[in-house]
């Protein structure tokens, strides 16, 4: 088989140089291999790629071996040879060409795709540095600040601009300026919900008093502004700034439920530890530190009849104190372990017998007669009339309680202390005027022997302090003892806060040592080293309970600007005065008319 | 002379400005307590706060600026010594001007992204010290570019034995000239071995078929084998070069991109603090 082979290739300006050859083979192979007659050195030819031969009737074939064949666009396994044919192996393009005399077939050989140069190879799959990936450093902070300036400032800024939208807003489980709350609001200002504009009405404009005082109307200065005195003082030291008397200034919200009040020191002994210097009139101590350097506790006493300013007595813990409270009552016996005899057996008592926790839990309630004593402390005063007892009131109306009853024994069908005389008085016989003198005589008698063993023998004898306040002997009417005033102190320390519940822990013994008290005269008030064995002062101690001067005391304690007054730390204000100020601190009796005579 | 880096650039001159600056806000911070307690909205609060702003703004603004120090290696070393201990001694600043009250909201979402961006500076601080002498010990006396050259010559020598060899070979050799894939995506790049490589596959192939050819086939076959083995591990530190070098820059793709989301809620922060005074 005789094929002339043109082989065509190209210079750089793209021009075919022919090379023409006849190559002679049967068959002929075309491949990489060095057996191949069309010898292609490329590899992306097989070793054996194809065959042309010559068929029986002198026409060429070509037929696929190891590699493929594409003729005319098409895949073929085998197919007849016809002039103008262009056949693709891999990289090369063999075109069919008429057929020259003695020769059985013409070929032009062109390689129409060279290999690319290696380096080109590796270089198209290099993808090196991340700038030349989808990573993007500017795009990313694009895309992160404006998000961050929607969300957190944007939008909240256009929400708070929009009374109306802001409103509808606020009622929403997370309003637009939800991420700008610093921390959780005071327990009491939770009210407000997620409504800032309660307090921050104004954009960049500090929250007024005015924003506070829309709901504490009432609240108190640090002192009372009673005088022009009081009033000047307050000027120069509350207001001489706008910050000074900005609420806000000392109360902080957003701090959480307790956090809206001082609890520091500082607040009080920045003026209080000198005080003496600051303002050489005042009255008050100084005071720098509760820990060591505040003044004895001043217990106030309840003055026994006194009325208005001397009803109480204030007097420092630092000397011995007698209470005058005009009541006989030893607590030794009271307590003591091994009982007492009662009416109906015997009775062991302890504090809470007499001493109730009021319904605050801050101190007690009174005690009273009828419901604390009388159950031991009978007001019997006739043996053989045991279910009569005298009313627990003034001399008049025991003595009156008396002679009537004595009367009524003595002028009814029974007397029940047989005595006649001027003869034997018959049932049913009504009794001569004689014998009606004669009796009244001796149940005034009677009467005047009994009330004067209540006075001084028993009974009343046994708790109050009486006097004789004129001669008994001789036949007088009227009360001849006097039972002085009494008067128990409810309130020792009313400037303070101290609450009786949250001390519960501990026994009433450990701070009131009234075992071995033998007169009512004894204080059972523990002074300030009982409070300093658990309180601090200023400074946090790890082994102790606070001990600042909020932990007692209050700020806010001077007059109402307007409107009802303000609450003491321990209850009312401390104006003996005041009607419910005598309630609580016991001011008994209440006015003068109703004193004792 | 020993080579100095970054860090102690003047005699670690910033190291000790850093320090001072620490040591200012803690003094400060616990000398004045506020009978408010100690946060962000009291005196020292608002100084510590002020000054923390301003350091992350100048910090921030050196970083835009720093290409104009290009010229001068010493400007930029020094530029980059106070970028990093001036940063971190922000941890401390803004720590105390929180006053340790951390919350769900704009202000602690100011100082977490603040964080963020520090701790992956500090990522990029590691990787600047530790990453340019594993690349040298990688590279040696090549770069990237001359290992790309060498593998081109591995490629031609490779094309050039396996025309010899039976088709199924050469389809071999001629994949792992075309298709071996050096970087890539941005996984891709982190990956020293793909999961289908091309030229591994080939060595693989090779060694396994030299177990049972004899004669020339058998020594052609080692010359293919020895060629694409050598071609295996040029692309392997190739790889592991690109590896290296995106590793040096990848945490910039979070430093910078936070470092402007701090700098939008920190202005959050500041406004939404003076709106609702």
């Amino acid at each position: 088989m005789k094929i002339r082979l043109t082989q065509l290739t190209r210079n750089r300006r793209g021009q075919a140089i022919l090379t023409e050859q006849t190559l002679q083979s049967d068959p002929f192979r075309i491949g990489r291999g060095a057996d191949c007659k069309l010898h292609l050195p490329d590899p992306r030819i097989a070793l054996h790629h194809a065959t042309i031969g010559l068929s029986d009737d002198a026409n060429g074939f070509i037929e696929a071996a190891a590699g493929t064949i594409k003729i005319d666009g098409h895949f073929e396994r085998f197919m007849r040879l016809k002039t103008g044919q262009k056949i693709r192996i891999g990289p090369f393009e063999i075109v069919v060409l008429l057929t020259p005399p003695s020769h059985d077939l013409a070929l032009s050989v062109e390689l129409i795709e060279p290999l690319k140069d290696d380096l080109a190879d590796v270089r198209a799959n290099l993808r090196t540095g991340l700038s030349g990936t989808w990573l993007s450093k500017r795009a990313l902070s694009w895309i992160t600040a404006w998000t961050v300036l929607l969300i957190f400032l944007i939008w909240p800024v256009m929400n708070a601009l929009d009374s109306h939208e802001r409103e509808a807003n606020a009622k929403r489980s997370i309003p637009p300026d939800a991420s700008w709350n610093p921390g959780a609001l005071a327990s009491a200002h939770h009210s407000f919900g997620r409504d800032c504009a309660q307090c921050h009405d104004t954009p960049f404009v500090q929250t007024q008093n005015a924003q506070c005082e829309s709901c504490h109307k009432s609240i108190g200065w640090h002192f009372a502004l009673n005088t022009k005195e009081a009033k000047a003082l307050h000027e120069s030291v509350f207001m001489q700034s706008a910050d000074a008397s900005r609420c806000a200034s000392c109360h902080r919200d957003h701090k959480g439920p307790l956090g809206l009040v001082r609890q520091d020191s500082p607040l009080c002994t920045q003026c209080h530890a000198d005080l003496k210097t600051r303002h050489p009139e005042t009255s008050l101590p100084n005071v720098a530190d509760f820990d060591h350097d505040h003044p004895a506790f001043k217990l106030s006493l309840l003055m026994p009849g006194k009325i208005g300013k001397d009803a109480v007595l204030r007097l420092a813990q630092d000397s011995p104190i007698i209470e005058t409270s005009n009541l006989k009552f030893p607590h030794d016996i009271h307590l003591a372990p091994k009982g007492l005899r009662g009416p109906n057996g015997k009775v062991t008592m302890d504090c809470k017998n007499c001493h109730v926790p009021d319904e605050e839990g801050i101190r007690f309630k009174p005690t009273a007669m009828k419901q604390h004593c009388q159950d031991c402390h009978s007001l019997e005063f006739e043996p053989k009339a045991s279910h009569r007892q005298v009313p627990h009131g003034n001399v008049a109306e025991v003595m009156t309680t008396l002679n009537e009853f004595y009367a009524q024994a003595a002028l009814a069908d029974t007397p029940i202390d047989v005595v006649v005389q001027d003869g034997v008085r018959r049932p049913g016989v009504r009794p001569m005027t004689a014998q009606r003198q004669s009796a009244l005589a001796w149940a005034t008698q009677k009467a005047q022997t009994t009330g004067r063993e209540l006075m001084e023998d028993r009974v009343c004898f046994t708790c109050h302090e009486i006097s004789k306040v004129s001669d008994t002997e001789n036949k007088i009417q009227s009360p001849s003892w006097k039972i002085a005033p009494v008067a128990i102190t409810q309130h020792w320390l009313p400037k303070s806060r101290f609450s009786h519940s949250k001390h519960n822990t501990h026994e009433c013994s450990s701070c009131h040592q009234v075992q071995t008290s033998k007169v009512s005269g004894d204080i059972a008030i523990p002074d300030i080293s009982k409070c300093r064995e658990c309180h601090g002062g200023n400074a946090t101690a790890v082994d102790k309970a606070p001990g600042t001067c909020e932990t007692c005391h209050g700020f806010h304690v001077g007059g109402p600007k307007s409107g009802t007054p303000v609450l003491l730390p321990g209850g009312l204000p401390y104006d003996p005065k005041h009607k419910a100020a005598q309630k609580v601190v016991g001011i008994y009796p209440p006015s003068k008319s109703a004193l004792h005579p | 002379m020993r080579h100095r880096t970054f860090l102690e650039y003047q005699r670690y001159r910033h190291l000790k400005l850093a320090t001072a600056l620490t040591l200012a806000a803690i003094v400060v911070y616990a000398w004045f307590s506020s009978p408010v307690g100690r946060y962000g909205g009291t005196l020292t609060g608002y100084a510590l706060g002020t000054i923390g702003a301003l350091l992350i703004v100048w910090l921030m603004w050196l970083g835009i600026q720093k290409r104009r120090y290009r010229a001068n290696a010493n400007g930029l070393k020094g530029w980059v010594s106070a970028h990093i201990y001036l940063g971190t001694s922000l941890i401390v600043i803004t720590t105390l001007h929180t006053g340790f009250q951390v919350g769900w909201n704009v202000h602690t979402l100011a100082y977490v992204l603040m964080l963020v961006v520090i701790f992956s500076g500090f990522f990029g601080v590691y990787v600047y010290l530790r990453l340019p002498r594993l690349m040298t010990e990688n590279m040696g006396e090549d770069t990237l570019d001359s290992v790309i050259l060498k593998i081109a010559d591995v490629d031609q020598d490779i094309r050039r034995v396996a025309m010899a060899m039976p088709d199924d070979v050469t389809r071999m050799a001629e994949a792992s000239i075309q298709r071996t894939r050096i970087g890539g995506g941005v996984l891709a790049q982190f990956r020293d071995q793909p999961a289908a490589c091309p030229t591994r596959q080939a060595v693989g192939f090779l060694e396994e078929a030299g177990k049972t050819l004899k004669g020339d086939d058998q020594q052609r076959n080692h010359e293919l084998y020895s060629l694409m083995l050598r071609k295996k591990k040029l692309v392997a530190r190739a790889r592991t070069d690109i590896r290296f070098k995106a590793a040096l820059t990848l945490w910039l793709y979070i430093h910078v991109p936070i470092s402007f989301a701090l700098l939008a809620a920190l202005s959050a922060h500041i406004i939404s603090v003076f709106f609702y005074w």
